[in-house]
């Protein structure tokens, strides 16, 4: 009966044909010759009609069949085909490995979120009087979360293919969270009764950080060096040369300089968008990369924050001599994440057991994370001893429980970045948020706070993502 | 009577062969109420074309873009569909006589499941995904040529996941459902077999699975991956044509495919294609110069090198003579069209070769040519050679599909990729007048006894009557 069962095909019928035809000697019926010719297509078949259909669509039909093989039809014929030549797929060309990613990006990135910092030290005579730090931090806070969610709009746009969908959203999201930034900063600045200079110096942060995002998704990130060429060379200078009052003003035009040109850049690049109404779905998804961002700064700054951390009365040389290079490893973090993603991407292609595919990822989760730290400390310890050289800072044993605070927050936001790439989003953002509700709650405690809020953080942060992160179907 | 139009992929969203008969068979049938469900790939696609108004609904299943609305299932219903999965993946890995008869049964429940619950949902949980990897991956025969790995799990389940969102939507309302495809394309016309009991006609005018195993040698899948979905298509297709109460071919060459994949001969009854003669009325004159025309989309299926090498033996032959093509290559192709001229100059009949591009009136290519060629490696039943016949053009045409049956003895039917027997038969009919216009005038004598509109629908308004009814008829062996 039924030819239309799997088995009747692979058990092929034995016609009379097929008897008359002399299996054990070859070439004369003409059939070896046919899977010679045929060989790709019967070395993958996975059956004798995917045969069959190669032998029609080459021309041949049962009435050639007959004449030239002396078999019934196109499907015996096929049927024979298949039993004569093992099957012995070759690999289809492997895509192309879309984690694949050299040094340089990366290692540019976190140059990019570093070098700003030259600024701060050079504009120190700008951020005289009452309430600088203040308008700073809500200059900070504000933009950081701002970029991270016109970011995550930005990208989203891009992955859907509207190039003018994404230039408008950025051109506009700049210019509005500009608005946003410059209106905290002033209500901020009027209560703390802040001097000019101080808030001019926020804005432009903030401008600086919007602008850089912009650069940033449409992937001009070269652009952003000629944009931090003027504020960090002739803050470097400055610096060098003992801050001459004399070059005090042109420093500020200066420092002032990279924030313009940033916009210059941005708004150019985004000229020619189409108008394309901003969704609800749209904005409500990128509600928690702000938050994160948000947060992120909170845990950032808050340390650092003289009178309200656990810096004490002045700024904290410790605290600020880790933050910097933070901001560094954050380009070891995007690379190590490429690095994750792309050993994770071969593991999947080389296991067919969920066990085995469990206990590896969860090793190269570890492995990513010890990577990560590893570079970080490498960084501090490169950063202090260049600062030490300088003779700019006299660093004490005590900073150390605030420097390993800063690397387990380093390590904790790391594994945000990841788990957020992965589509956990949610739990990470709490996370943060809960860690740093204790590191308040608990300022009064000084350094100790930090150190438990942040080790609490990486601690929980690295056992989800090992649970999370070692389902296969996550990497799909 | 209301009839459920299923199609993937053509009417009313493409132009093509089946979309063309497809309109014929609506326009023609007004005091039927059409309800048409296409498989789409995006969703996004606008219809080209005009729809009449007994089209009552049309209803568009995206395969490839958002799927539809609704959450993951909740614990109960991630719970049910476990072991629907593991039936769907044992049953595809089933070498024995029972496994058809299973594939169906668990088929049906999955579109139980997919009426209740978000299917697409179900398919993306990890138990789905773990169960998949045991029963798949960890049972796979050593002796097997190649092992899937967990990626091809993801792969298999996504291709699975998408080729069935048609069980996620309603059955259609119809008093009989004609699916014009085999494959995904049965499935909507399944759903409403199995919720309101109507029966159910197949219309093939390719073979589903045969373009399925041809798609599968280019396609981008593992060799494990590949042979798992053909295999579900192959399920699928045999399903398709059992649960069918009539299956109407375009030609009788497909229904070799047919039975060997178990439909009963006594289902099969051939309805061929057909053309409005008034279209098409018969040409009085000749074209001056020696011409060979050919009219079609210029894409590597319909062969045009071994055309182009043939003509350039014609050339050879008759220096005069020149080969007029007709068409445009479809976005994307053109590659292809390029490679055309490039030959055709490289064989010295560049300027005997014109491109003609589209046309406005398809008339004009046919009374182009003393002959019309048709050079295919694959074909259904090809409205260029019917037109032609119906225009009394004799036409020489390769050895595939339907065309044999459709010219028969009016023209000269040729081996496919063999440009020298399609030049010796060109030569023959450019050189013979007489021939020519016997040929012809029997060529349009057959096309108006056989192939023409008011037939094909005269036929499906009959076969849709009295499959409704339940009168399916027996017809002997599919011969038509």
């Amino acid at each position: 009966m039924s030819a239309g069962t799997l088995s009747g095909l692979q058990q092929p019928v034995v016609t009379g044909a097929l008897l008359d035809t002399p299996h054990a000697a070859p070439a004369p019926d003409g059939v070896d010759e046919l899977c010679e010719q045929l060989a790709e297509v019967c070395g993958s078949a996975t059956d004798p009609l995917e045969i069959a259909a190669s032998l029609e669509f080459d021309g041949l039909n049962d009435q050639a069949v007959q004449a030239k093989y002396g078999f019934p039809d196109v499907f015996a014929l096929a049927e024979e085909m298949h039993r004569r030549v093992p099957v012995r797929p070759v690999e289809p060309e492997s895509p192309p490995d879309p984690w694949r990613q050299g040094f340089g990006r990366p290692a540019l990135h976190g140059l990019l979120y570093s070098l700003p910092a030259v600024c701060f030290p050079a504009a120190t005579g700008l951020l005289g009087g009452p309430g600088a730090i203040t308008v700073l931090l809500v200059s900070m806070l504000a933009s950081w979360s701002g970029s991270q969610g016109l970011a995550h709009l930005g990208y989203l746009r891009l992955g859907r293919g509207e190039d003018a969908g994404t230039k408008q959203v950025l051109r506009w999201g700049m210019l509005v969270l500009l608005a946003g930034v410059a209106g905290a900063v002033w209500v901020a600045g009027t209560i703390t009764s802040a001097r000019t200079p101080a808030m001019a110096f926020a804005v432009g942060q903030g401008l600086y950080l919007l602008s850089a995002t912009v650069l940033m998704v449409l992937r001009a990130e070269r652009l952003l060096l000629v944009v931090l060429a003027p504020g960090c060379l002739a803050g470097t200078g400055f610096l060098l040369l003992g801050k001459p009052s004399g070059l005090a003003l042109a420093t500020a035009c200066a420092l002032a300089a990279t924030p313009l040109l940033g916009a210059a850049f941005a708004l150019w690049l985004t000229r020619g968008g189409a108008r394309l109404a901003l969704s609800g779905n749209e904005v409500l998804a990128a509600v928690p990369s702000a938050a994160f961002g948000l947060l992120a700064a909170l845990l950032i700054a808050f340390p650092v924050v003289p009178g309200w951390g656990a810096g004490g009365s002045g700024v904290n040389p410790g605290a600020l001599l880790a933050a910097i290079p933070l901001s560094l490893s954050m380009g070891v973090a995007e690379w190590t994440l490429y690095w994750y993603r792309r050993r994770c991407a071969r593991l999947l292609r080389g296991t067919g057991r969920v066990g085995e595919f469990r206990r590896r990822s969860a090793l190269i989760l570890l492995a990513a994370l010890a990577q990560y730290l590893t570079a970080t400390v490498v960084l501090v310890a490169a950063v202090v001893a260049g600062a030490v050289a300088l003779d700019l800072v006299d660093p004490q044993w005590t900073s150390a429980p605030q420097v390993v605070a800063y690397l387990a927050l380093g390590g904790a936001m790391f594994l945000a970045l990841l788990l957020q790439t992965m589509g956990c989003r949610l739990v990470p953002l709490v996370a943060c948020g809960v860690a740093f509700a204790a590191e308040f709650a608990a300022r009064g405690l000084g350094v100790p706070a930090q150190l438990a809020a942040t080790g609490g953080l990486l601690l929980f942060l690295t056992l989800y993502a090992a649970a999370v992160l070692c389902k296969a179907i996550r990497h799909g | 009577m209301k009839i459920a139009m299923m199609t993937e992929g053509t009417y009313p969203h493409q132009f093509g062969g089946v979309s063309v008969w497809c309109d014929q068979l609506v326009r023609g049938m007004p005091e039927h109420d059409f309800h048409v469900v296409a498989l789409v790939a995006t969703g996004v696609e606008r219809p080209a074309w005009e729809l009449p108004a007994n089209v009552a609904s049309v209803v568009s299943v995206p395969l490839w873009g958002r799927g539809p609305a609704g959450r993951k299932p909740g614990r109960t219903g991630r719970r049910r569909f476990i072991p629907l999965l593991a039936e769907l993946v044992d049953a595809l890995m089933d070498d024995s006589p029972s496994a058809p008869a299973r594939f169906g049964l668990v088929l049906r429940k999955l579109f139980e499941y997919a009426q209740e619950e978000s299917l697409s949902g179900a398919f993306a949980t990890e138990e789905a995904f773990d169960e998949f990897a045991r029963r798949w991956c960890e049972r796979s025969p050593d002796g097997a040529p190649s092992r899937p790995s967990l990626h091809d799990v993801l792969t298999a389940l996504q291709l699975l996941d998408h080729s069935l969102r048609a069980l996620s939507h309603p059955p259609a309302p119809a008093d009989v459902v004609h699916a014009v495809t085999n494959g995904l394309g049965v499935l909507p016309a399944l759903t409403v077999k199995w919720r309101h009991g109507r029966p159910l006609i197949v219309t093939e005018h390719g073979i589903y699975l045969r373009e399925q195993y041809l798609h599968a040698r280019k396609g981008p899948y593992r060799w494990p991956v590949k042979a798992l979905y053909l295999r579900f298509l192959h399920h699928l297709c045999a399903l398709g044509y059992r649960e069918a109460a009539l299956i109407t071919p375009g030609n009788v060459y497909n229904t070799r495919w047919e039975r060997r994949l178990g439909a009963r001969p006594e289902s099969v009854k051939t309805v061929y294609n057909g053309v409005n003669p008034a279209d098409f009325p018969a040409f009085d004159t000749e074209p001056e110069a020696p011409t060979i025309s050919w009219v079609g989309r210029i894409d590597p299926i319909k062969d045009l090198e071994t055309l182009i090498r043939a003509f350039a033996l014609v050339h050879q032959a008759l220096p005069d003579a020149r080969l007029r093509l007709f068409g445009s290559p479809p976005g994307g192709r053109e590659g292809y069209l390029r490679q055309c001229r490039d030959l055709a100059a490289e064989l010295g009949v560049g300027g005997a070769t014109t491109f003609e591009g589209r046309v406005e009136n398809i008339r004009d290519a046919y009374e182009a040519g003393h002959v019309v060629v048709l050079s295919s490696l694959s074909e259904g039943f090809p409205y260029s050679v019917i037109e032609a016949m119906t225009c009394g053009r004799p036409c020489v045409a390769t050895d595939v599909g339907g065309v044999r049956e459709a010219i028969d003895d009016t023209g000269i039917v040729v081996p496919p990729r063999n440009p020298e027997a399609l030049s010796d038969a060109c030569l023959i009919l450019l050189r013979d007048t007489e021939l020519r216009k016997r040929l012809g005038a029997t060529a349009r004598s057959r096309a108006l006894q056989f192939f023409t509109v008011d037939q094909a629908i005269e036929t499906f308004d009959d076969l849709y009557v009295r499959v409704a009814a339940g009168l399916v008829p027996g017809f002997p062996d599919g011969d038509g």
